[in-house]
């Protein structure tokens, strides 16, 4: 369809490749090259923003699976996060487990939680599960808080560094190296799913259950199995995340943290492999933007009200969430791609 | 047994409060479908509108009530007419993440306007406490509970005799038909949204004057979620009796349960009801259950 | 096409927006003069901006005053690094990473939770720093992170202290209740309890928690007042407070029973809030109030009113203009170790053994508890005011007490 002039698709794994000619296979390598020579350039400060970047990848890919594929709305995403958080540190601290058990432990813990709040969706979508998943939110938040024994309770807990084959993950650097590569993993596994009969049946569920069942699709199964996976991705965030933050309190996993990822995936575009990729790079450089030009703006016009930078960030990302809704609610996934059919078609677009 | 009499009471006056905010919601389902997460920010500006007329231009009470009133019905319009309306017929996913966008413009415009976190509004109901045999409850809960079952009267009247009322139930089963039989369904869209902002209205004055304002109010208006899945979403009635059920559970459940368990139990109540529901009966109790067609 | 040309023009603003501030974010300060480098984290948006805005403004207007008037520290003017956390952790532990790649000889947060999420950065590079308001878990063990204030368990400390001394006049134990908001400000004040109440021959009969959104506290209050304590504590934020105060009068727990407030909750609000209910109630502070006769009052009221008025009246900005004094006595330390010609060669390992460390009876400027270290005691100022509520204004009862240090490490539940 959107092939360079000249290409056609011969064979049935042509048609499937997801990068097709040679040339897309050299700017992928050169940009997971440049992408991996990145520490060489930033500093610790922007190193831990990238970082933070892919952390919030993983997550945000586990929630567009969840919502973007599968149609499922869950707002309890933070909470998730926060389970794997919890079981890697507990796994790590408490037990002295590996780091790569303890993360793929943490994964599973999160994606059974999922699973567990998530056989509501069986029998209830939409607004429903959207509560319900916020019922989720809070009660794994009070289990953590009061599980102290475990937990730490309100006081919280430290994380030991991760490392792996004798590297520490200490350093923003280091991180870099293991979040990014387990985010290029994730991406690579999501995209997968997603031509797969899974996530084949996802869209289907999608886009109408009832039709689906009819066409043979087990509505029980594939409904819990995409919560299971885009909790256990939820718990992969949060287990970097615990390493990456070094103490974990459940202050830190707030509802307005989930209401950012939807927020993230929605501007990104929905059900797109691209989407949550975009859509974290923007929200997160937009935070840093507002953040920074406001107390600028002010210094500039004294007359401001004194909340004036308290309240603009959450009022440009609150617009911009409705903007992106109202006027491109496809993301800026679909843009890219209109972006890239015009540049190939340059300079005769008609 | 004194306690259970002090739990039961509290639990029901406190409840019907919650109540006043799901009747809020439910008006908005009932007639358009959206499901209004911005329920609690809602309530947070009002209430601290309100204290921007009484308090901060230091306006007697009879101006200041009404202006929020005005000031309501207005937002509720605006909200419609900017937010919502662009999105009419899109799928549930969108409206309901507008209403989270709208949420969080919301709260940025009030810390915004109101940087404070914390205000007093002035007394409006005395200070006095009612008696009721070992138990004892203030005055302003049992206001609180009066204007409740006043607005649930009025709402049910109006949507069961009165032609908009009707209108609006019409618009919420089949949209396409009854615009088909000529009813003005943005007008009615419109109506509603400003008629549940009124509501958030008298119920953030109802909050602020029992407990003050702060940012608590929002998560005040997340409780009264759970209130609706248990009510049912489109059941004025669920609403009115669900609340106190809510209440009374918070109230005598963590009375008695806060002992054998950990601390705080009370407040996530409301939440393991919801998951309840959602196993047991998802359409909550006076919920009507919607049979889809391919 | 025309909601397309409007998403055009808003995206390319946007854009516009991302490109002009990023040079501003990297470039960050390089002036080849000699500083002395400060980092400062503080909430000055999101949801703590409330607290977090008069405490930035305090400090910077401090140091602002130091730098013009003073001259800075020993004629060397402090820079300051500050950024703004919205209250959010993430962002609050990867500014630590980026004071320390600007060169900073060490960094302060305003409220517990920032410092909870940066301190294990810091510990792990040796960075110290100090907390304004902080939980236990921050310098339990102590390691390279201080605490400018009391914490909300020396609040109960030094409340059970005066109590004991002043206002019980029974036999035997006095029986108390504790009643927590469910977060660290709660939790706080519990630990504290567990650590010392046998020893200063208190008995804990209730313990309850509430959620900052809470509406009426009469169930747990009913549990309480069938527990029939003496004294009741509540460690808590003002709006939570006011509806316990209100509720316990309603109960008629009060007037009978003492009630003890930690200083999280013990401000204004609180007063404006519960109305008569906070007659006759005791509390905790730190700081002293607008218009006190101390020293730094006179400098501090101008500042403030004249680069931000909003502020004034505010305990918050107070306490942080004494947080701007200790960082300058801090840099005077160690810059006096090293003399003036040699600064080039302070390093956050020198200020932290030759300016925390040796931080003794310093007064800032009377506006809190004078400032001291002692080793394994993290703590800098240790000393709260006891005050209670009398005709609507909150009336000192003593002189600066210090709260008994609690070496939490060296029980076993801690951080269990």
């Amino acid at each position: 369809m959107d092939l360079p002039a000249g290409i056609r698709n011969f064979t049935y794994a042509q048609d499937m490749a997801i990068f097709r000619t040679r040339w897309q296979w050299m700017m992928l390598v050169v940009f997971i090259l440049a992408l991996f020579c990145a520490p060489l350039l930033l500093n610790n400060y922007w190193l831990g923003i990238a970082n933070l970047i892919g952390i919030s990848i993983i997550a945000a890919t586990g929630l567009n699976i969840l919502i973007g594929y599968c149609g499922q709305l869950s707002l309890g995403h933070a909470g998730f996060i926060a389970v794997g958080a919890y079981a890697y540190a507990i796994m790590v601290s408490r037990f002295e487990w590996p780091f790569l058990a303890a993360m793929i432990f943490a994964g599973v813990v999160a994606g059974l939680t999922g699973l567990l709040f998530g056989i509501p969706s069986v029998r209830v979508k939409g607004f429903y599960l959207a509560i319900s998943t916020i019922a989720a939110h809070f009660i794994i938040i009070w289990v953590i808080n009061q599980w102290s024994s475990l937990t730490g309770g309100y006081n919280g807990m430290g994380v030991p560094v991760a490392n792996l084959f004798g590297v520490s993950f200490a350093g923003q650097k280091n991180q870099f190296y293991l979040i990014f590569a387990i985010t290029v993993l994730v991406i690579f596994a999501a995209k997968n799913i997603a031509r797969t009969r899974l996530g084949r049946a996802f869209v289907a569920v999608r886009d109408n259950d009832l039709a689906a069942e009819v066409m043979g699709i087990n509505l029980f199964r594939y409904k819990l199995l995409a919560f299971f996976i885009g909790c256990f991705l939820a718990g992969i965030a949060g287990s970097l995340m615990a390493n990456w933050i070094g103490y974990l309190n459940a202050e830190n996993f707030t509802l307005n943290e989930s209401i950012l990822y939807i927020g993230m995936i929605i501007i990104g575009g929905l059900g797109t492999t691209l989407g949550p990729i975009l859509g974290v790079v923007f929200i997160r450089l937009l935070q840093e933007g507002v953040n920074s030009i406001s107390p600028l703006v002010e210094g500039w016009i004294p007359a401001l009200p004194s909340g004036f930078t308290a309240g603009l960030g959450p009022m440009v990302f609150g617009l911009v969430i409705v903007l992106f809704l109202i006027l491109e609610p496809r993301g800026l996934a679909h843009r890219w791609n209109l972006f890239k059919a015009s540049y190939r078609l340059w300079p005769f677009s008609y | 047994m004194s306690e259970l009499l002090q739990y039961i009471i509290t639990g029901i006056t406190v409840g019907m409060v919650y109540s006043l905010i799901a009747l809020s919601f439910v008006l908005i389902w009932k007639s358009s479908g959206v499901a209004n997460l911005a329920l609690g920010q809602m309530v947070l500006v009002f209430s601290w509108f309100t204290y921007g007329m009484l308090v901060q231009a230091g306006l007697p009470l009879w101006l200041g009530l009404g202006l929020v009133v005005l000031f309501s019905l207005g937002m509720g319009w605006l909200i419609e007419r900017a937010a919502l309306r662009p999105l009419i017929a899109q799928p549930i996913l969108s409206l309901i993440a507008v209403t989270l966008g709208m949420a969080f413009f919301i709260e940025g415009l009030v810390s915004f306007i109101w940087p404070r976190s914390v205000a007093a509004l002035p007394r409006i109901f005395p200070e006095d406490v009612i008696h009721i045999g070992t138990a004892v409850v203030s005055q302003e809960y049992l206001w609180a509970a009066g204007i409740s079952l006043l607005l649930f009267a009025v709402l049910s009247f109006y949507f069961k005799y009165s032609r908009m009322g009707i209108a609006m139930r019409a618009t919420a089963d089949d949209q396409l038909a009854v615009q088909a039989c000529g009813v003005p369904v943005t007008r009615i869209f419109s109506r509603s949204w400003m008629f549940a902002a009124v509501l958030a209205a008298v119920g953030g004055v109802l909050m602020a004057s029992i407990g003050g304002i702060t940012h608590g109010l929002v998560e005040t208006g997340l409780k009264s979620f759970s209130v609706v899945i248990l009510g049912g979403l489109n059941s004025f009635l669920g609403a009115i009796l669900a609340g106190p059920i809510i209440g009374l559970a918070e109230n005598v459940g963590g009375g008695y349960l806060t002992p054998l368990t950990w601390p705080g139990v009370k407040e996530v109540i409301p939440f393991i009801i919801i998951v309840i529901v959602m196993f047991v009966k998802p359409y909550g109790l006076f919920g009507e259950e919607r049979i889809e067609r391919i | 096409m025309g909601a397309t040309g409007k998403l055009k023009k808003i995206s390319l603003v946007l854009a516009s927006l991302l490109i002009m501030v990023t040079p501003l974010l990297v470039s960050g300060c390089g002036q080849a003069e000699a500083s002395l480098k400060v980092g400062l984290s503080i909430p000055f948006t999101g949801p703590a901006a409330e607290k977090g805005r008069p405490m930035g403004d305090g400090v910077l207007d401090c140091i602002k005053y130091i730098n013009e008037e003073l001259g800075g520290v020993e004629g060397i003017p402090i820079e300051v690094v500050w950024r703004d956390t919205q209250y959010d952790s993430a962002r609050a532990a990867n500014f630590v990473n980026e004071f320390m790649d600007k060169g900073c000889l060490f960094f302060t947060t305003c409220a517990s939770k920032e410092m909870a999420a940066s301190m294990e950065i810091a510990n792990r590079n040796d960075f110290p720093g100090f907390t304004v308001f902080s939980s236990p878990v921050c310098i339990h063990p102590p390691e390279h992170i201080y605490a400018q204030m009391p914490d909300y368990g020396d609040s109960w400390a030094a409340f059970a202290k005066y109590y004991m001394e002043n206002i019980w006049e029974g036999t035997g134990k006095p029986r108390m209740a504790l009643h927590l908001l469910n977060n660290p400000t709660g939790s706080g004040a519990s630990d504290a309890a567990k650590a010392l109440a046998d020893e200063l021959g208190i008995e804990i009969v209730a313990t309850e928690e509430h959620a900052a959104t809470t509406l009426s506290e009469i169930e747990s209050l009913s549990r309480i007042k069938a527990a029939n304590p003496d004294v009741l504590f509540i460690s808590s934020t003002p709006q939570p407070t006011s509806i316990i105060l209100k509720n316990a009068r309603e109960l008629g727990i009060t007037p009978g029973v003492t009630v003890g407030c930690g200083h999280a909750s013990f401000t204004q609000a609180l007063i404006d809030l519960s109305g008569s209910a906070a007659e006759g109630v005791y509390g905790v502070f730190p700081t002293v109030n607008w218009g006190d006769d101390v020293e730094a009052m006179e400098k501090m009221t101008e500042y403030c009113l004249e680069y931000h008025p909003d502020d004034y009246g505010n305990m918050d900005y107070i306490t942080c203009w004494a947080e701007g004094l200790i960082i300058a006595e801090i840099l005077r330390l160690a810059v006096e170790h090293v003399g003036v010609d040699n600064i080039d060669q302070l390093t956050p390992q020198i200020v932290e053994e030759y300016g925390f460390k040796m931080l003794d009876n310093f007064d800032p400027g009377g506006l809190h508890g004078p400032v001291s270290y002692s080793a394994g005691d993290n703590r800098m100022a240790k000393a709260v005011r006891v005050f209670q509520v009398n005709g609507g204004a909150m009336v000192p009862q003593t002189g600066w007490v210090d709260a008994p240090a609690i070496l939490y490490e060296d029980f076993d539940w801690f951080g269990q």
